[in-house]
């Protein structure tokens, strides 16, 4: 069962704000900075989540054995775009800003002492850097501000490809022509300041991007030789700020040592790291992280073995069985991501918005979402804004925006004969002559949810081409190319980096993305009205006003019922009975190991 | 002493002896073969109920074989097991999975009947050619039997589901499905029928009754299809009731591999590879489908047995 997890189907929104709701420099108290909400996503009794989980007062010491059956990408903090590569970033590399476990909303300095300063006219974002912070054997010596500006200088570096950092940092001044080197667009008047300077007022789009690892320290005279090859081999050799490091030989070589890629990776403590200057408890000595196997073998061991997390997603059946018979072991996240199926708005049958709006009333959402696994691992969805992001409750919250084609989640026929009518199908049923290629993703529970929506389609009379594909090649090959012409890909979904209304909306659902590969608008959704309000939105300040802004443009996007949303994601993760497990609402649930302690 | 009246006293006390034709001495022998028997009377009831799928589903009250049902799946979407509205239990849409399996033995009949005919034809074709002819015919022909058998055909249907799905290959001419399948076995399976067609041809040539129909003036064409041909029919039937239910086993096979037949037609091979995560859960959603395809492929096998011994019972 593959879910979401990879990060880089997600791909990035462009523009995100922060600013407010910085908690506390360093505190470890936990304000829910989301309490504010009306509904959210629930979670079965009993079941632990990460905004349930205790962040204090768990054991120190120990080792925890996590079983992987996925590799890791890539685990260059410049480069790593995957929600297992962050697991072990979040715990080896300390970005400017972090997520605790528990919100998707308030950012904690982290490598930063403070709130980003964006000045008046939004063209300077000055930051300063905490004291105290020093870098893993063998470098050894504190974490200055040139260390946060080589960091980002090498995520320009050809030989660092990184996935999201011309969407977020293209403002930078001098931008286009960094080729790694210094350039002008970010300065260090002393050792503990850092600015950056650019060219369009989108300070905020600069600071929101602050808590990717790409921010993350990275030593100069150590790390240049390495980033000088083609690609970097910093990976193979990088040093910890964070509570924990990759293991590593005397010469800092973590590849063969900490990491031997298709087998395992190893984490110990960073000597040189001061629990003083950082939120995260670190109460494990040891990660030893164990990659392939069996997921439903893993999911054994670890429901029935001792020091154990699993970090893949289990099978549907061991939910079951964990849930029936290991409940105290198992942790869903809400807010892991959404799912839709997308429909061509830009050529056949679906430009008509009525028969979209027949199609989404006809979608038994309530059966795709248990063909996933039940009300245990998903929720109804019915609009785009994820739960625990700003706007999702000025957009309707849990039932969404009222319209009679979104309320009724297990399909209702009458109304999307109403709007067959209103398509000029006075049958109720499509009569026209195109056939729909539908290009959905193998294996279960994906192919079910294609089944499902292949078999609508032809209820309302619409002749089907059903084809299943790997993954990968559903959007590589057919949904993310405009040209394949594809009129409905059932198995697309969405993962925000940041938790603000613009990551989840601008990149999917504005007509300025369709792009003739690679296209992340997979509905080719481009129309005027909404390409406006959302080009409006980007640069505005402040939470709620934000928080409107792009929950009026989510009702606006189910009201023309550009795609037909019908899951909101929890991810489901299974530990050992005596582990403690914190997982990270940010990081679609996965654990954090800088939380997690053994019992 | 032989020769004597008394001896031959049995030709009018035994009655007449009838003259029986090769088809009557087959049947005489195949039916003292009770297995072979039964398995017939399966097969020609499986191609009934497989004509007859829409009507024997509705007479047993079953829903479609494409009806999703979400109610039939408990609230962890896993499905439910047999009950007396579904027998076989459903799948996890929620789909009768008896239903499904009768509908399945459309695409297995389908694939292994008319695979297995195209595949005879072309060989019997090929190898007679290639036989009658011998010299630089049979060279040319050989050798590229020889090359068709080193394609490796699995990855051969992997590479073309891979490669031509959603639009198709060469303007949309080859598409994965039941055609492709189709050929495949075709490919698959005519360099056999023909190097065996081959090998009794140029025995068959040598014989007088081909010397004779030559000196008659008979064309080639014609001493290969009228004099030669019927002597192999008793071969060819044996091998291809044979290979039909290898045939019946690579649809499965690349149906479960995921280039065969496409959701939501029913297929054994796609059914028991869907149902393969979660056996511990679901066991009738692999157990039914790996049945009648047990079953099936068997009955096959066995017919096959059957008429290889009572058309040619010195292999016997």
């Amino acid at each position: 069962m593959k879910s979401l997890r990879t990060r880089t189907i997600t791909l990035v929104a462009l523009v995100g704000v922060l600013a407010l709701g910085l908690s506390a420099c360093g505190s470890s108290s936990s304000s829910s900075g989301s309490s504010n909400k009306e509904a959210t996503i629930k979670v079965a009794p009993g079941i632990l989540t990460p905004t349930s989980e205790s962040q204090t007062g768990g054991k120190k010491g120990g080792t925890l054995t996590v079983y992987d059956h996925e590799d890791f990408e890539n685990l260059d903090p410049g480069q790593s775009y995957f929600s297992l590569d962050y697991e072990v970033e979040n715990a080896v590399n300390r970005p400017l800003y972090s997520y605790k476990p528990n919100t998707f909303s308030d950012v904690t300095p982290d490598t930063a002492a403070s709130a980003p300063e964006i000045s008046a006219d939004a063209k300077t974002v000055t930051v300063h850097i905490r004291q105290g912070i020093h870098f893993s054997p063998p470098v050894n010596r504190e974490v200055t501000s040139k260390d946060v500006e080589y960091a980002i200088d090498r995520a320009t570096n050809p030989n660092v490809p990184n996935p999201y950092f011309p969407g977020y940092f293209a403002a930078l001044t001098g931008f286009e022509k960094a080729k790694g080197g210094p350039f002008p667009g970010v300065t260090t008047p002393d050792k503990s300041t850092i600015v950056f300077h650019l060219d369009k007022p989108l300070g905020q789009i600069v600071a929101e991007a602050l808590v990717l690892p790409a921010s993350a320290p990275v030593p100069e005279e150590y790390a240049k030789k390495y980033d000088a090859m083609k690609p970097s081999q910093y990976a193979n050799y990088q040093v910890a700020t964070g509570p924990y490091m990759l293991k590593a030989n005397s010469e800092g070589k973590v590849l063969g040592t900490g990491y031997q890629p298709g087998k395992s990776a190893t984490l110990v403590r960073n000597p040189n790291w001061q629990a003083s200057t950082d939120f995260r408890p670190a109460y494990l000595d040891q990660i030893n992280i164990s990659i392939g196997g069996d997921t439903s073998v893993i999911a054994r061991q670890t429901l029935e073995g001792s020091h154990t997390l699993q970090n893949d997603t289990p099978a549907q059946s061991i939910v079951k069985l964990a849930y029936e018979k290991y409940r105290s072991q198992l942790e869903i996240s809400p807010g892991a991501g959404s799912r839709y199926i997308a429909l061509d708005n830009h050529k056949g049958p679906f430009t008509n918005e009525n028969l979209r709006k027949a199609y989404s009333a006809a979608v038994d959402r309530t059966a795709m979402d248990k063909a996933r696994g039940g009300e245990l691992v998903t929720n109804v969805m019915t609009h785009f804004i994820f739960p625990e992001i700003p706007g999702f409750d000025e957009a309707g919250g849990l039932t969404g925006p009222k319209f009679d084609f979104n309320e009724h989640p297990s399909g209702d026929i009458a109304v999307a004969e109403k709007y067959m009518k209103l398509a000029g199908y006075p049958s109720g049923k499509y009569t026209g002559s195109a056939t729909l290629q539908v290009v959905g993703s193998t294996g279960s529970p994906a192919s079910e949810d294609a089944e499902i929506a292949n078999q609508t389609l032809k209820t309302l009379g619409f002749k089907t081409k059903l084809n299943l594909v790997d993954q990968s090649v559903m959007y590589a090959k057919f949904c993310g190319v405009p040209a394949e012409e594809i009129d409905v890909c059932p198995n697309v979904g969405w993962v925000a980096d940041f938790g603000d209304g613009q990551a989840v909306l601008q990149v999917p659902f504005s007509g300025k993305t369709i792009s003739p590969s690679g296209n992340p608008n997979w509905g080719q959704v481009n129309i005027p009205k909404i390409n406006k309000a959302i080009e409006a939105a980007e640069p505005i300040v402040g939470k709620d006003a934000r928080a409107k802004a792009w929950g009026k443009i989510d009702e606006e996007l189910v009201e023309h019922a550009v795609v037909v949303p019908y899951d909101w994601d929890k991810q489901p993760n299974i530990e050992s009975k005596d582990v403690a497990g914190v997982g990270d609402l940010w990081n679609i649930g996965s654990w954090d190991y800088s939380f997690t302690s053994l019992k | 002493m032989p020769g004597s009246a008394g001896d031959l006293a049995f030709l009018d006390a035994g009655g007449e002896i009838a003259a029986r034709s090769p088809l009557q001495l087959f049947w005489r022998r195949f039916r003292k073969d009770r297995v072979a028997l039964g398995s017939l009377v399966f097969i020609v009831l499986l191609i009934v109920m497989a004509i007859a799928a829409p009507l024997v589903v509705s007479a047993l009250g079953l829903p479609s074989p494409y009806t999703q049902n979400s109610n039939l799946t408990d609230s962890f979407g896993s499905p439910l097991g047999p009950s007396g509205g579904h027998p076989f239990g459903v799948d996890p849409l929620g789909q009768d999975i008896m239903s499904r399996t009768i509908y399945g033995s459309r695409v297995a009949l389908e694939v292994g009947i008319f695979g297995t005919a195209i595949a005879t034809v072309i060989g019997v074709v090929i190898g007679m050619a290639a036989g009658f002819y011998r010299g630089w015919v049979d060279t040319l022909l050989s050798r590229f039997i020889d090359v068709v058998l080193s394609i490796p055909l699995l990855l051969l249907g992997l590479g073309i589901g891979a490669a031509c799905a959603v639009r198709g290959c060469i303007g949309g001419a080859i598409q994965p499905g039941l055609g492709v399948i189709i050929f495949l076995i075709a490919l698959a399976n005519w360099t056999y029928v023909a190097r065996i067609v081959r090998g009794l041809v140029l025995s068959l040539r040598e014989r007088e009754f081909v010397d004779a129909s030559r000196a008659l003036g008979a064309s080639n064409l014609r001493i290969m299809f009228r004099e030669i041909l019927p002597n192999l029919v008793a071969p060819i039937i044996v091998y291809a009731t044979l290979s039909i239910p290898l045939n019946i086993l690579l649809e499965a096979a690349l149906s479960f591999l995921g280039v065969g037949i496409r959701p939501p037609t029913a297929s054994w091979g796609q059914m028991i590879a869907a149902a393969t995560p979660i056996f511990n859960t679901a066991w009738w959603y692999m157990t039914f489908p790996g049945v009648a395809l047990l079953l099936t492929v068997l009955a096959f096998n066995l017919l096959g047995d059957g008429l290889r011994d009572a058309l040619n019972p010195r292999s016997a």
